[in-house]
């Protein structure tokens, strides 16, 4: 039991946890710059919508 | 000629006087009442608390502002309201204390037409025995106090790279504390900088949270679209957690703090104690504890203001049982129901009910996190009242401009480490803050705004905003297109 281990039988096991590419595609710049781009037009979207 | 006082100068506070005054000019008089004489831009304490950002980049001297757009800025604090005057006068008028070097300790009542409560929340350190930057934990809601954990984390990191392992403890330090984002970021930014030191093996770092699940936030969690599924925000939440390396522990009614020691109650009513070597843990809030007099002199501050200190405001506040919410009861103008020439923004407002289910451990502890009002909502809400009072002064009878947070969206960005190339930010939209089951039975929110995604861009959009808000926030040219 000391020498592995387990991936299993506590809450902390359970979640999915990020990939080697969804961690590459997190950090490359080139596609971080578009997805900057993206999230700011669906930020306004919320921002205009909050004013009502 | 009006006079409007607002009391505060908080993102709600601030935000409402400088619009009361870009739309009153010079013929009316705004007033300013807060007892700081900096305005601080809180969402970026995080990076001051992890040496991130230095005090002044996230603070700037509010009479500089103030003296330019024309606003009278009194540094003091507000004890008393007389909504319907004295013997002397039948005209409103507020009692304040005023805190510089100066005038320390004097006092002087300030009349008005018209008043804005926007004091915020007091850190209710005291609700908590042992807990607060003054006893046995650090605190990051204000830069002074996220100064001070930089430097005790520092000590930290210090004895990390002495070989000496070290646990770290942060997290809601009430059972009925808000704020879980703020401690959320200052987690994934404390096991960021530990990470970037190569420090990770010597630290064993633990969530702390009064939410039932994780990802709840005060706002009874939400649902987001990512990698083709809709995902709960428990899962968004424990999966950056996880991959941080942190352990969580949740339905956790912090009750009491030692040196080195959390005791707190789970829902299941048992006790436990979570020993730490730095304890970073968000107090319970409550209102400032002003108080209220009538004409006569009778205390009439259970008129005005929620058992907890927040003022009523136009929500419904009678009691009913978690099924039968609705996202009416929430409050669109923030207009007083007694005397209606006094709003409530911000934290300030009393919300009419939690909006996470309502939770109680066997042993009676109410363990559940009260509504967030901060951020994006406190803005709106400060723009909103300023445009109403604006067009009343005008002549207006009824409120144009409402912001009910059952009918406005909220952007958040959490952030996860600081580093231009390095960094990531966990970017959430939720439409609305408060779910609309009537309206959306489905997921209690519209999926069309949902956003959940981590990443460097999301670092990027917080650091922009926070440039962006300063701009803003000292009246800098066209500061009015910036939104809230």
């Amino acid at each position: 039991m000391n020498k592995y281990h387990i991936k299993a039988y506590f809450d902390e096991a359970y979640p999915p946890v990020p990939g080697k590419s969804t961690l590459f595609w997190r950090k490359f710049v080139p596609w971080q710059f578009i997805r900057f781009i993206i999230l700011n037009v669906k930020m306004m979207r919320i921002v205009v919508g909050g004013h009502s | 000629m009006a006079k409007v006082v607002v009391l505060g100068a908080g993102v709600s506070g601030h935000t409402c006087a400088s619009f009361l005054k870009k739309k009153l000019g010079k013929k009316h008089e705004v007033v300013v009442v807060t007892p700081n004489s900096y305005y601080q831009w809180i969402p970026s304490n995080i990076w001051v608390g992890v040496g991130q950002m230095k005090i002044d980049d996230v603070r700037f001297e509010l009479k500089k502002v103030y003296d330019r757009w024309g606003i009278v800025y009194k540094q003091a604090k507000a004890l008393e309201i007389h909504p319907e005057g004295d013997a002397s006068t039948g005209r409103g008028f507020v009692t304040i204390e005023y805190t510089d070097a100066d005038n320390a300790g004097t006092r002087e009542n300030v009349e008005y037409d018209y008043l804005v409560n926007a004091t915020g929340p007091k850190l209710n350190f005291e609700a908590t025995e042992g807990l607060g930057p003054d006893q046995n934990s650090y605190s990051v809601c204000t830069y002074s106090h996220a100064a001070h954990a930089w430097e005790h984390l520092q000590e930290s990191i210090k004895k990390m790279q002495a070989g000496e392992k070290q646990r770290f403890l942060i997290g809601t330090g009430h059972a009925m504390a808000t704020c879980q984002g703020a401690a959320f970021e200052y987690i994934l930014n404390i096991a960021h900088e530990i990470s970037t030191r190569g420090l990770s093996k010597m630290a064993q770092i633990t969530w702390i949270s009064n939410e039932y699940e994780l990802g709840d936030f005060g706002m009874g969690g939400a649902f987001i679209k990512r990698g083709g599924y809709i995902t709960p925000t428990k899962v968004f939440t424990e999966s950056l957690l996880a991959e941080y390396g942190i352990n969580w522990i949740r339905r956790a009614g912090v009750y009491k703090v030692e040196e080195g020691k959390a005791h707190y109650e789970t829902l299941d009513g048992e006790d436990h104690v979570q020993e730490f070597d730095f304890a970073m843990l968000i107090p319970a809030f409550s209102g400032v504890g002003m108080t209220a007099f009538d004409r006569e002199g009778n205390d009439i501050t259970d008129t005005l203001f929620a058992p907890n200190k927040f003022m009523k405001v136009d929500g419904d506040y009678s009691q009913k049982p978690f099924e039968d919410w609705s996202a009416d009861d929430w409050p669109s103008t923030y207009q007083n129901p007694t005397y209606g020439n006094i709003y409530a923004v911000g934290i300030a407002f009393a919300p009419p009910h939690a909006i996470s289910k309502p939770m109680t451990s066997e042993k009676g502890r109410a363990i559940f996190p009260t509504p967030p009002r901060t951020g994006m909502p406190s803005g709106v809400m400060g723009k909103i009242t300023a445009l109403n009072i604006a067009e009343r002064i005008h002549g207006a009878t009824e409120h144009a401009h409402k912001a009910s947070m059952s009918r406005m969206g909220a952007a958040c960005i959490v952030s996860g480490g600081f580093g231009s190339f390095t960094g990531l930010g966990a970017s959430m939209t939720v439409f609305p803050v408060v779910p609309d089951w009537d309206k959306y039975p489905e997921w209690g929110r519209d999926m069309k705004y949902s956003v959940g995604e981590a990443g460097l861009a999301g670092h990027w959009l917080k650091v922009l905003l926070h440039y962006l808000f300063f701009h803003k926030a000292k009246g800098y040219p066209f500061w009015w297109l910036i939104p809230e």
